[in-house]
């Protein structure tokens, strides 16, 4: 067995991934429409808008983890759903639009 | 609508919470007579159910915010409507339990010795207990690890603990009811619970009087004989006095067995108020009708006198549609599925409409500012 090396310290991420919100969910995040995050995958994203704005992931996925029904994620305009869901990867510069399905007919 | 405004508020006054499908509503009167309608910011969601809590030095809304899209939240306010908040740790299940969380469909304070502790019901049925005034909640363990569990089946509504009723006598009792499951007691302060459907009827399924399985619609315990329930059932309006170890059927001459909300007068506890209603979900016959009885189910009484009749009256109420007041003569509340909210000073004797153009109402809530 290796001798225990201490990590590296991880360099700070740039917010590179802008997350627009529905109106909805503005009251949880001050009102603010659109929110700079790192790059990461939809994941990760979304576990640090939940630190950032403690209850958020709640309101996105459900206890077991799963995206809820009526909530879409597009990266750069691609509903993840029909992708890699919530493992889908998030590139720095990308524009994730997060949207509830379509109500009332 | 003026919005919802606590200032004013005056003791003796009396507050109806309007759960609704978009949104709750306030209801207030100082003479029962005169109402004033306003809504509250909690709006835009299906709130099943809210409750004023006054003890503890608080006067604190709880409610239940079911979301269409974003998740569901048990919501507090201290401003009677103006502001809410979320518990630090909510209602929502371990992640290894593989469940979710549907709706939540009761809030029932808790005992007056223990003001501080608050109990929810939701879908899927399990019962969340919070000892700090909703900050906090918990699942109460006995109930969901139930050796039957994976053998309950929903209701139309979904599988739902909707009914809630601590015992006031002994802290260690306790009753909830389940769709469709029926009722189930425990005696041990949620450690075990047991089913008490005996004699109730199931008339949906092949064995019309299982062990559980019944679909229990709202049930209520009587103010001064701790044993006494009653409870209106998918099939037939019950009374126990026995805590539920049995049940006597005391749908008489009701023109149907279906219906769901059931309240009594605090102050005469023999009289019980309960709506029947057809295969439709609508009222029974043209008229729209409470009935009453006044000595515990031996009779029953149609109240009409102000509520409306005709070919085209098609009114449904829910199970928590229905509600009384503490002043005596008792106050009586019903919301219906069209947005009405029937308001009667008398004990029944007489109705008016307290509000009206409201979303379809879920259900209705009364307290007496103290």
């Amino acid at each position: 067995m290796s001798a225990p090396t201490t990590p590296e310290p991880t360099a700070p991420t740039t917010p590179s991934v802008l997350v627009h919100l529905p109106a909805e969910l503005r009251a949880r995040t001050g009102e603010q429409p659109s929110i700079m995050v790192a790059s990461g995958d939809v994941r990760t994203i979304i576990a640090a808008l939940d630190q950032a704005f403690p209850g958020l992931r709640f309101n996105l996925c459900a206890e077991t983890g799963e995206l809820r029904p009526f909530v879409n994620i597009f990266v750069d305009g691609r509903n993840v759903r029909f992708g890699s869901a919530l493992d889908t990867s998030v590139a720095a510069g990308s524009v994730m639009h997060i949207i509830h399905s379509v109500a009332g007919g | 609508m003026a919005s919802s405004d606590s200032t004013a508020l005056r003791s003796g006054e009396t507050v109806v919470l309007l759960g609704t499908k978009r949104g709750l509503f306030t209801v207030r009167s100082r003479d029962r007579v005169n109402w004033e309608c306003a809504p509250t910011t909690l709006a835009g969601t299906r709130v099943y159910n809210a409750a004023l809590d006054q003890r503890g030095g608080r006067r604190r809304i709880y409610a239940a915010d079911n979301g269409d899209f974003f998740g569901t939240f048990l919501r507090y306010s201290d401003d009677f409507g103006q502001t809410w908040q979320e518990p630090e740790r909510g209602i929502q299940f371990p992640e290894e339990s593989g469940l979710k969380l549907e709706n939540i469909w009761t809030i029932v304070p808790g005992r007056p010795s223990e003001p501080d502790v608050v109990y929810v019901g939701v879908d899927p049925a399990s019962l969340w207990v919070s000892e700090d005034a909703g900050v906090t909640w918990s699942l109460n363990e006995g109930l969901a690890q139930h050796p039957t569990r994976k053998d309950w089946q929903p209701g139309a509504g979904g599988l739902c603990l909707h009914t809630i009723v601590p015992d006031y006598a002994d802290p260690q009792r306790m009753w909830v009811g389940i769709s469709a499951v029926g009722c189930v007691r425990t005696d041990d302060g949620g450690k075990t619970w047991q089913f008490k459907n005996k004699n109730t009827r199931a008339g949906f399924q092949p064995d019309i009087y299982p062990e559980y399985g019944q679909c229990l619609h709202r049930m209520i315990q009587h103010p001064t004989q701790t044993n006494t329930l009653y409870q209106q059932n998918h099939c037939g309006v019950y009374r126990s006095d026995d805590a539920g170890d049995n049940w006597t059927d005391i749908q008489r001459d009701l023109p149907s067995e279906f219906g769901f909300p059931i309240a009594l007068d605090p102050g005469h506890p023999d009289t019980v108020f309960t709506i029947v209603e057809d295969e439709g979900r609508n009222n029974f016959g043209k008229q729209f009708t409470v009935y009453r009885t006044r000595d515990g189910g031996e009779q029953w009484e149609s109240l009409t006198e102000g509520l409306p009749g005709g070919g085209n009256v098609r009114l449904g109420v829910l199970r928590h549609g229905m509600a009384t007041d503490s002043h005596d003569p008792c106050g009586v509340y019903v919301g219906t599925n069209t947005g009405q909210l029937f308001a009667s000073a008398d004990g029944g004797e007489s109705w008016h409409v307290a509000a009206d153009f409201l979303p379809s109402i879920y259900s209705v809530n009364v307290a007496v500012i103290e």
